[in-house]
């Protein structure tokens, strides 16, 4: 038995867009490598330390590391931890940090640019790029993204090299996710919490087991879950992830659950049939 | 784009062109304007007598072009060369330090008793070297071996079953975020939708 292609598409795409019109607000279980990233931000990191964001993902893994970059940065921001922001990812890395921070800042008025957060743009050769960071990290980035000297910015004063932060956050595609964890921490002993893609989540497992990450946001179920975090410890972001029309990956992953099932009922159903078409045969004989 | 799942059709086309086009161009401008521009040419620029070394460096990158002219293609894999040994430098501690020694560390797990946790331990251990002594094809598969190389093939096959499901969120985590762009970005303010 043939089903067209075309059908399985159909199904797909109204399992996808019939929950981002009604929204129906699926529970969000947490898992440990989130917990983990979750509790080294919340419970381990004071108000006024630093932590490095870098985004190192472009526009073509934006559904999946946006909401991810939002979710740590709203923690960072409500906590008061200043956030140093880079971007090693050269295709659209620098354009992704500069919206997220931008949407993500406006929702903190108070905080003042230069002194709670910085912005120090894209620099080429990521590998190279990190391992300069633990000499110098103004020879990397001698301005900021608006060509700004970064001695003229409070927040860098104080920040030569990772020894000067507590943390690093790389939302990553690829491999640089990877270099983070084995060459930042294996060499130079900082903390790193990586946010992959779920086409890459696997194999960060194998890191955090090795404890060279201090935690793992997996694809959208991560982002999902670290949202979950964030608002059940700050309620007054509750009413940011609630606002309509706003994508964040608790409502996409209600989409990924249907289209989940979709994609489950037609293996069954394909199985059935197959097993059915078998034994016809031997009914015959 | 999406119009290709109904069948290939002209505008599909004219839109991968464009799409292809437009990376290609994007990712000529990237380079030019985030690597060569500030890391090659303004320091030549500003400071010659400082960054003269710069110099070797654009040649090195200049030299591997010469593989398109068939007389001289040969000098292209000096550059090459180069290229290639300077990551092997760089990548070989990384590796090790980074890599080898904290996974072969972590695989180091105590077997004695000490609750659920040995369970774990011991299917870990066991995981990592039925899978190793699968890849060790010096020996035929057989007897012993072939059979501690076929729960390797199961551990490799549950673990691939892992990430084809972590692939198939990633994707599916794509598709939700263009339907979100035409729903909310596109539809909605079409039809004046109001959730």
């Amino acid at each position: 038995m043939q089903i067209d292609r075309r059908i399985i598409y159909l199904f797909v795409a109204i399992g996808t867009i019939l929950p981002i019109i009604f929204v129906i607000g699926l529970p969000v279980s947490i898992t440990p490598p989130v917990q983990m990233a979750f509790d080294r931000i919340e419970n381990q990191l004071q108000k006024g330390d630093i932590a490095l964001v870098s985004f190192d993902y472009g526009p073509s893994s934006a559904p999946e590391n946006a909401p991810m970059a939002d979710a740590i940065l709203r923690h960072c921001f409500s906590k008061g931890i200043k956030v140093v922001v880079i971007a090693l990812y050269p295709l659209g890395g620098l354009s992704e940090a500069v919206n997220e921070v931008n949407k993500v800042v406006a929702e903190f008025p108070e905080l003042k640019y230069g002194v709670d957060y910085v912005n120090l743009g894209y620099k080429d050769g990521a590998q190279a790029a990190m391992k300069k960071m633990a000499e110098n990290i103004h020879e990397v980035f001698p301005t900021d993204v608006n060509g700004t000297p970064l001695d003229e910015l409070p927040i860098m004063k104080n920040i030569r090299t990772y020894r000067d932060m507590k943390l690093v956050v790389s939302l990553a595609t690829g491999i640089i996710g990877e270099w983070w964890a084995n060459l930042v921490n294996a060499q130079f002993g900082i903390p790193v919490i990586v946010g992959p893609t779920a086409v890459s989540a696997p194999k960060y497992y194998a890191y955090l087991e090795a404890k060279q990450m201090a935690g793992l946001l997996g694809g959208l179920k991560g982002a999902s879950e670290y949202e979950r975090l964030v608002v059940n410890s700050y309620p007054k972001l509750a009413e940011v992830y609630a606002t309509p029309g706003l994508y964040t990956a608790t409502k996409g992953m209600d989409v990924q659950s249907i289209v989940h099932l979709i994609m489950i009922a037609f293996i069954v159903f394909g199985n059935i049939v197959y097993f059915t078409s078998k034994r016809k045969p031997r009914k015959a004989s | 784009m999406l119009s290709f799942l109904y069948k290939d059709n002209p505008f599909f086309r004219l839109a991968e062109s464009f799409f292809a086009g437009l990376s290609l161009g994007y990712y000529i401008g990237i380079v030019m304007n985030q690597t060569l521009k500030p890391n090659l040419v303004l320091p030549l620029i500003h400071d010659f007598q400082a960054n003269w070394h710069l110099v070797f460096a654009a040649g090195l990158g200049v030299i591997l072009y010469f593989r398109y002219i068939k007389r001289v293609a040969w000098v292209s894999r000096w550059a090459l060369a180069v290229y290639v040994g300077y990551y092997v430098g760089v990548n070989m501690m990384q590796k090790l330090h980074g890599e080898v020694i904290p996974q072969v560390g972590d695989t180091m797990l105590s077997l004695s008793y000490h609750g659920i946790g040995t369970l774990w331990n011991l299917v870990m251990v066991i995981g990592v070297l039925s899978v190793l002594i699968y890849f060790y094809f010096s020996t035929e598969h057989k007897g012993v071996i072939g059979g501690i190389s076929r729960i390797g093939i199961w551990f490799l096959m549950i673990s691939f079953g892992a990430a084809f499901g972590y692939t198939v969120m990633g994707r599916v985590s794509l598709l939700i975020g263009r339907m979100v762009f035409l729903v909310n970005e596109w539809a909605r303010p079409l039809i004046g939708l109001i959730t």
